[in-house]
């Protein structure tokens, strides 16, 4: 496997998940940085399979779609469960994941003024199923003992929803204490506090 | 072992379920909740508290039980062979059905929208959704979207485009490569006796008579 090249607009916005899996699995990565208004000038988009970035290079192999580039991070670096059942079970987490995730790019691009305060209130009906299953799981992740990409995917838009708002774990302690361990874990430490994760803004239009 | 469905009466979002379930000859019992019964039972509540998420489908294979529905298709494709060769078709599987799933994303929104302005605009920008699974399936790359052999990602593509094809029958007009696919994927002697039965037709494709 490798080596890992990812291809992406100037954001963390959905590759901020396999950033931190990388890190945290200990690989090295490049980065080619997208300009937008290049990007508008159609050549590399029209290089993309389905339009769209962000791109993974792993060796010379060429991968599209977020979510495919997870899966596909899991299977290389053991991530995606010890057997068929926990695998069913990531796939659920994760799918959970990006349903969550969906909603909060809505509410970022198309309502942050008149949606947001309803977004948070709101919140708590998203958060509690994944407190629920990481309470019950007692390990510290999502399914089995041992990260795998969902919980890499839940941790940055927990992350993100910091950011929003940084009280909305309070009522949430197996997710607080996910987000703790997994932000003390000393490739992600790492990884948080450099200036290669710092300077990017969460999202494309400046809100958080 | 058994498995079970539970869902809807509708194909909705499980109809891809029983599409690869019934292309497979893999044997399962359904069982059918109304929209009645969904309100006023403890079902939902005990999907949101024990596993989640509040929504159906449901699928029991034997003590798992699971919801999501592409939770539910991957762990199909992955018992019955439907993920590719290696690890490296089974990452383009993936990637070809995030799309698809994000196409099926805004047919499904049309579908629920109160009345029929969106269509237009919707028909309009579909071509440019199609393109990339007709280059992907033209040339002699072969008869299915990633390697030699069917996955779970032909049948979210079949379903999807029959379902599209009932919207406007003409969509697939500008694309020889995918109307010659289809034609073949539905030949197949399950997938054929599948949408030729009272079953399929007789199910509607989401709750009301928009189709």
């Amino acid at each position: 496997m490798g080596p890992y090249t990812i291809t992406y607009f100037g954001v963390r916005g959905r590759c901020g998940a396999m950033r931190i899996m990388m890190a945290d699995q200990g690989q090295e990565w490049k980065e080619i940085v997208v300009d937008f208004a290049d990007w508008m000038k159609g050549d590399l988009k029209a290089t993309c399979v389905f339009g769209q970035l962000p791109k993974l290079e792993d060796g010379g192999f060429a991968l599209y779609q977020s979510n495919a580039i997870l899966r596909h991070l899991g299977r290389n670096h053991d991530a995606y469960g010890k057997d068929g059942k926990e695998a069913a079970l990531i796939d659920m987490m994760c799918d959970g994941v990006e349903d969550l995730r969906l909603k909060y790019v809505k509410m970022i691009y198309q309502e942050y003024d008149t949606g947001k305060d309803v977004y948070i209130k709101d919140l708590p009906n998203h958060l509690d199923k994944f407190e629920a299953v990481m309470a019950k799981n007692k390990t510290g992740f999502l399914v089995g003992d041992k990260p795998s990409f969902a919980d890499y995917s839940l941790f940055e838009v927990l992350l993100n929803h910091l950011v929003l708002c940084s009280s909305c774990l309070d009522t949430f302690p197996s997710l607080k204490s996910f987000v703790e361990k997994m932000s003390a874990r000393p490739k992600i430490k790492t990884f948080l506090d450099s200036e290669a994760y710092k300077k990017l803004p969460i999202n494309g239009n400046g809100k958080q | 072992v058994s498995l079970t469905l539970t869902y809807f009466p509708v194909r909705g979002r499980a109809e891809v379920i029983r599409v690869m379930l019934k292309d497979q000859g893999a044997e399962f019992d359904e069982k059918v909740i109304t929209m009645e019964m969904w309100k006023e039972s403890t079902l939902k509540a005990s999907c949101v508290s024990n596993p989640l998420f509040g929504q159906l489908p449901i699928f029991e294979d034997g003590d798992l039980t699971l919801y999501q529905t592409n939770a539910i298709r991957r762990h199909l494709a992955r018992k019955l062979g439907l993920y590719g060769k290696d690890q490296r078709e089974a990452a383009l599987i993936d990637m070809m059905d995030e799309a698809i799933q994000d196409l099926l994303n805004k047919y499904i929104k049309l579908m629920f929208e109160k009345d029929d302005s969106g269509k237009e605009g919707y028909l309009k920008a579909l071509p440019t959704d199609l393109k990339p699974f007709e280059k992907t399936l033209s040339g002699d790359k072969g008869s299915f979207l990633v390697g030699d052999k069917i996955s779970l990602a032909d049948y979210a593509l079949v379903i999807l485009l029959i379902h599209h094809q009932v919207l406007s029958p003409p969509c697939l007009h500008a694309f020889p490569s995918l109307q010659s696919y289809l034609k073949r994927l539905c030949a197949r002697p399950n997938l054929h006796a599948y949408f030729h039965s009272d079953d399929f037709k007789n199910r509607p494709i989401i709750p009301g008579k928009r189709t």
